[in-house]
């Protein structure tokens, strides 16, 4: 799927139509700053959304993207002494179209690339990304090779990274916890 | 007429990513196909580049289900170079701690051969539990639960800890106990049995011609081990018996991965009662540079996959020229031969069957 | 044993004659005045083992496939034709580990630019 690149002359003439057409609909309907009524919709509109960010938090479904020696850790994070079932990260599924998170885990090669990218695509919006251990925060011990992207974040935009070679179970478990954070603070995309 | 349909590198099996292209003719293969490369890094390239014991970092990442028998298999080769001995009691520490992790790599087989069988996630769950107690045990030697990084020229870098026996005497008990479990499970289970006796036949003729190794090979009747044909540490001494059974389908790959697991607790006990006292530890690393003794150099080691071959040609400071032949390469180009003529549904039961790891087919 | 090339295909028809029914690897050295590429065969009921390597030159890499007297070749001559650039004879090869891959040059002879900040005694001496 290729990607159109926007100049920028492009982005500051659409930031300028933006502009007018706001100013131009606030003039139509002759909005007076009322203290009240604006203080109401705040309310509501800040619990709503207070209430939807708390259960999105809680119930993060992850998509394996296990690709190597990362794996072997992932599999342990969802099995039995280290559950990840608890907190929430239930049904580790292959397929991108019902998760939340994608967790990359593993060296990604330059044939690997469009299939990343299409995983990525295929998740539905609030989506997020987690980088599991060296390989893919910036290429790790394979950083000279000839057939390896040096991190997946020149491919993908990035939430948590987690260092490690390879991270410890906790580990991911305390990123977690700060992409759950995130996810309950941030304001919808 | 036939059609092709493409298994994409991203599918629900935990086998990681291969691209295969099946050739149907309604519901039977005609054809498979693999395409593979997709975690292709140049180890044998960037091996070129780095000190010796620089090295061991990259081959523990080629089978990461089993890293400490890469680790043994390079480091022997280092020690033919200098023409360095392994030490009495080295040998036995050395050959209790990779027996152990053929334990733990079996567990993990079966846990995910059974995941594809339909099996979601029940005998998985179990068999992490019991792999992980054999982590933690090797974590109290190495220090760490995956990339131990604990062989050096001569022995090991460290003595094992002084009550290592009996948690492991207790561990294998444990063990022992769970793998007759598992094994009295999964025969009584008409489905199991079904879906794995009569499928993917390798006979013995095409098993030599093709080169297979490990229980794929002994699994169609040839008894060839790498442990009994080319003893190496302590197995001759502690009398070791290959496992081979005649059919070869995917229940005789199966029985002969349990035969191992419980030849494998019965030679740590063996070993446990034979070993040595005195000195285990290896050369330090800042004294590790051959002189090239010997400059070519070849070792064949068995990993729980096959058998590893490695050629190396020594040079002052760095490798020559580093060449690894792995079992799971091999393995993996029979599927042409072995799932012709069977359906679409037991692609992935002879797959898991094979026991592959795909870090370790691209080399 | 070191032979040419023209004899190859009898010399391993023969060994196989003589029980080495099991090929173990074929492997690639880049010696940067010659090529040599190695045969690896193995008996596998009495416990022998046997080498047999061929030297090319550089500029003139083009060997016979062996694929009809050891099967097993398939896969190791595919990786051989596309990490040294070694042309074989006979059949169609297609590129194994590196499919889509649009660089120049074989990745594992010693002249390969790959903008590693290690150069080896032997890289510079292949690139001059």
């Amino acid at each position: 799927m290729a990607q159109e690149e926007i100049s920028a002359k492009e982005f500051e003439d659409a930031e300028q139509e933006m502009t007018a057409l706001v100013e131009k609909s606030l003039q139509k309907y002759n909005l007076k700053p009322n203290m009240l009524f604006a203080k109401l919709s705040d309310i509501t509109a800040s619990a709503a959304k207070g209430i939807v960010n708390w259960s999105r938090k809680n119930s993060v479904w992850p998509s394996l993207f296990g690709l190597a020696c990362c794996a072997m850790e992932l599999m342990d994070f969802g099995s039995a002494r280290i559950d990840a079932e608890r907190r929430g990260y239930l049904l580790f599924r292959a397929t991108p179209r019902q998760s939340d998170v994608m967790i990359v885990a593993g060296w990604v090669t330059k044939s690997m690339v469009p299939e990343i990218k299409r995983m990525y695509e295929q998740m539905l919006k609030p989506r997020y990304v987690v980088a599991y251990g060296e390989c893919a925060v910036s290429g790790g011990p394979w950083f000279e090779s000839y057939n390896i992207i040096k991190g997946i974040d020149q491919v993908l935009p990035v939430d948590v990274y987690v260092a490690g070679c390879p991270p410890k179970p906790e580990n991911l478990f305390s990123a977690l916890m700060k992409l759950q954070k995130k996810i309950g603070g941030s304001i919808e995309d | 007429m036939t059609t092709k349909i493409n298994i994409g590198p991203i599918h629900p099996s935990t086998h990681g990513v291969l691209r295969l292209v099946v050739e149907l003719d309604g519901d039977t293969i005609v054809g498979v196909e693999p395409h593979i490369g997709f975690l292709h890094r140049g180890v044998e390239k960037l091996a070129e580049n780095r000190m010796y014991m620089q090295n061991i970092g990259y081959m523990e990442k080629i089978d990461y289900v089993a890293p400490m028998a890469y680790d043994d298999a390079y480091v022997a080769a280092v020690e033919e170079a200098m023409g360095v001995e392994v030490k009495e009691r080295a040998k036995y520490i050395r050959t209790i701690l990779l027996e152990l992790q053929r334990i733990a790599s079996h567990l993990l087989w079966l846990g995910t051969m059974s995941n594809d069988l339909g099996q979601f996630y029940t005998l998985f769950m179990w068999t992490f539990r019991d792999r992980d107690k054999i982590l933690r045990l090797l974590q109290e030697h190495a220090g760490a639960r995956m990339f131990y990084l604990n062989m050096r020229p001569g022995g090991v870098v460290r003595d094992l800890p002084p009550d290592f026996e009996e948690n492991t005497l207790q561990v294998l008990d444990y063990i022992e106990k769970r793998i007759t479990e598992y094994e009295h499970y999964l025969e009584s289970n008409q489905v199991f049995i079904e879906r794995t006796k009569g499928i993917g036949v390798l006979s013995r003729e095409m098993a030599i011609e093709l080169g297979a190794t490990g229980p794929v090979l002994r699994g169609s009747g040839v008894n060839y081990d790498t442990r009994s044909n080319k003893p190496y540490y302590a197995y001759s001494e502690l009398g070791f018996r290959p496992q081979v059974m005649f059919v070869g389908d995917s229940f005789a790959r199966y029985k002969v991965r349990m035969l191992e697991m419980k030849e494998s607790i019965r030679i740590i006990r063996e070993a446990f009662k034979k070993i040595p006292e005195g000195d285990a530890v290896g050369m330090p690393i800042r004294l590790i540079m051959p002189q090239a003794k010997n400059r070519i150099v070849t070792v064949s080691r068995e990993t729980p996959r096959g058998e590893a071959f490695i050629y190396m040609i020594a040079d002052k400071e760095r490798p020559y020229r580093l060449s690894i032949r792995t079992p799971s390469f091999i393995n993996l180009s029979l599927i042409d031969e072995i799932a012709k003529g069977s359906r679409l549904a037991d692609l992935f039961a002879i797959l898991g069957s094979l026991d592959l790891v795909m870090a370790d087919v691209d080399l | 044993m070191k032979i040419e090339r023209g004899k190859l295909i009898e010399t391993l028809k023969e060994l196989k004659g003589k029980g080495y029914k099991y090929l173990v690897k074929i492997a690639g050295v880049d010696n940067i005045s010659s090529i040599s590429v190695l045969y690896f065969v193995r008996d596998i009921d009495n416990n022998k083992e046997e080498v047999v390597e061929v030297e090319l030159d550089p500029n003139d890499t083009a060997l016979p496939s062996v694929e009809e007297v050891y099967k097993a070749a398939d896969w190791y001559e595919r990786t051989l034709y596309e990490m040294f650039g070694i042309e074989i004879k006979g059949r169609q090869i297609r590129r194994l580990l590196l499919e889509k891959w649009n660089g120049k040059g074989a990745p594992l002879r010693k002249n390969f630019e790959w903008g590693a900040p290690y150069e080896t005694k032997q890289s510079k001496k292949a690139m001059a």
